[in-house]
């Protein structure tokens, strides 16, 4: 019913007796206390608010149970700015405003934290592409994709 | 949504260890692949699993081989890095078509063929792509091994031919002929939203280019993955200028195949599409044959 785990997560080690029904995402915000995590859609998995790095993959965290994460280094919006020096992608959403809400931003920050470190020149279609696991209710998406085109849009074509 | 009580997981890092845990672990205990299908069915309630044994650290159940002009690709591969694989282009490349669209980033990272195969969802593009390329599956239990052509182990939605205690551990492909080629295309509400029809195409040219192998598979049917046979036969001996006889082979591909209609197409709108995606297809894998053998 219960496992021991050892999880890091932004580099700080917790180690917890958890349900194994427990899920990664209520892991992260219930006992971690890491609420920049959000829980969209709840089920299915489509909203991606709650999308972490796993071992440096972007990953639904609520689509895992959390003793999965045993042994493995989990990376949330809280760990992304280094040092209090934001990401390119965090400076660029704030520049573009690329966010009204808040609730998809930590998410998308991480999936896309992931795709501009191996894709450092994508075209709008690629971004555009590499955003579907991703809902936003507010923006429309442009200035996510403008935000996102400055760190690793095509030279020359960068918003 | 919330999964039921679980009573035990293991995390097996060996198929033996796997198939150990299972049969320690006993009744309604669960294989767990990328669990972006099973997390959903968990966490809805429609599996309440009493153990689950994650396959996740099995190494040996991940990666793609190139053997003696063959393929291997073990089942806990991910989408990703079947994206990813040039090797596969010609004779392969509708695995890279399917794999680059499911779902999203985020679902390709974790998400494995041989789960998608298992699972045999109803709205998924591996079944229908691993039969039109004429992928088999390697089964091993500890009782032994079997290996099954994915058009046996595919049956209706849901359904597969795999018995509890075994683990699928890898799916294969024979050496191509060299002028092979192959594409799958998928048609959905969204933009690469599970697919209302998924069809693929396998195209086997002679040294005249003509045709003299086809395969052609639908998924997005209520009888589960299918060949559509009648749309093959009319294919041989047609080459790729033939236009007409290109559409005359998947019209008859679609007339021939049983539809069904449901809130996302009806019948008839899903026989148009099945015409559509196969000439789209074909065409491919009609041009993809013509460059000949990468490797």
């Amino acid at each position: 019913m219960n496992k021991e785990i050892s999880v890091t997560i932004n580099g700080e080690a917790y180690q917890h007796s958890v349900p194994i029904r427990l899920l990664l995402v209520d892991f992260i915000r219930d006992i971690a206390g890491l609420t920049g995590t959000h829980v969209g859609c709840t089920f299915e998995g489509v909203c991606g608010a709650c999308t972490v790095h796993l071992d440096g993959e972007a990953v639904k965290s609520c689509l895992m149970l959390a003793v999965q994460a045993d042994g493995r280094s989990i990376t949330t919006i809280e760990g992304l700015a280094i040092d209090g020096k934001l990401h390119p992608l965090q400076k660029a959403f704030n520049d573009h405003h690329a966010l009204q809400c808040g609730f998809c931003s930590a998410g998308i920050l991480m999936n896309m934290a992931e795709f501009v470190r191996k894709n450092r020149k994508s075209t709008e279609e690629e971004i555009r592409s590499a955003l579907i696991g991703n809902l936003c209710r507010c923006t429309g998406y442009a200035h996510i994709v403008d935000a996102i085109k400055e760190v690793a849009g095509m030279p020359g074509k960068s918003a | 949504m919330y999964p039921a009580v679980i009573d035990t997981y293991d995390a097996p890092t060996s198929v033996q260890e796997a198939l150990q845990a299972l049969a320690n672990r006993g009744s309604n205990s669960h294989f767990l692949a990328g669990g972006q299908s099973l997390m959903q069915a968990i966490k809805a309630r429609v599996i309440s699993p009493k153990s689950l044994i994650d396959l996740q650290h099995v190494v040996e159940l991940k990666g793609i081989q190139y053997k003696q002009g063959g393929v291997r690709i073990g089942a806990m591969t991910p989408y990703r890095d079947i994206a990813a694989d040039e090797g596969l282009d010609g004779a392969y490349q509708a695995l890279r078509d399917a794999a680059s669209h499911v779902g999203d980033r985020q679902v390709r990272n974790r998400g494995t063929i041989g789960g998608s195969l298992c699972w045999n969802y109803i709205a998924a593009c591996m079944p229908p792509t691993c039969i039109g390329i004429g992928t088999s599956l390697d089964l091993v239990s500890k009782k032994g091994k079997r290996t099954l052509l994915a058009e046996k182990f595919l049956h209706g939605p849901l359904e597969t031919a795999r018995h509890d205690d075994e683990i699928v551990v890898a799916v294969t492909l024979p050496a191509p002929s060299q002028f092979s080629g192959s594409a799958y295309k998928k048609w959905g509400l969204v933009t690469d939203a599970l697919p209302v029809v998924g069809v693929c195409a396998f195209i086997g040219l002679d040294n005249d280019g003509r045709c003299q192998l086809a395969r052609l598979a639908v998924g997005g049917l209520a009888t589960g993955p299918r060949r559509a046979n009648a749309g093959e036969k009319a294919l041989i001996g047609v080459s790729a200028t033939d236009a007409s006889a290109i559409s005359e082979a998947t019209e008859t591909a679609a007339a021939a195949t049983e539809t069904q209609s449901d809130m996302w197409a009806d019948a008839a709108y899903r026989k148009k599409l099945i015409e559509i995606l196969a000439h789209e297809v074909v065409t491919t894998a009609f041009a993809r044959a013509a460059r000949g053998k990468h490797s």
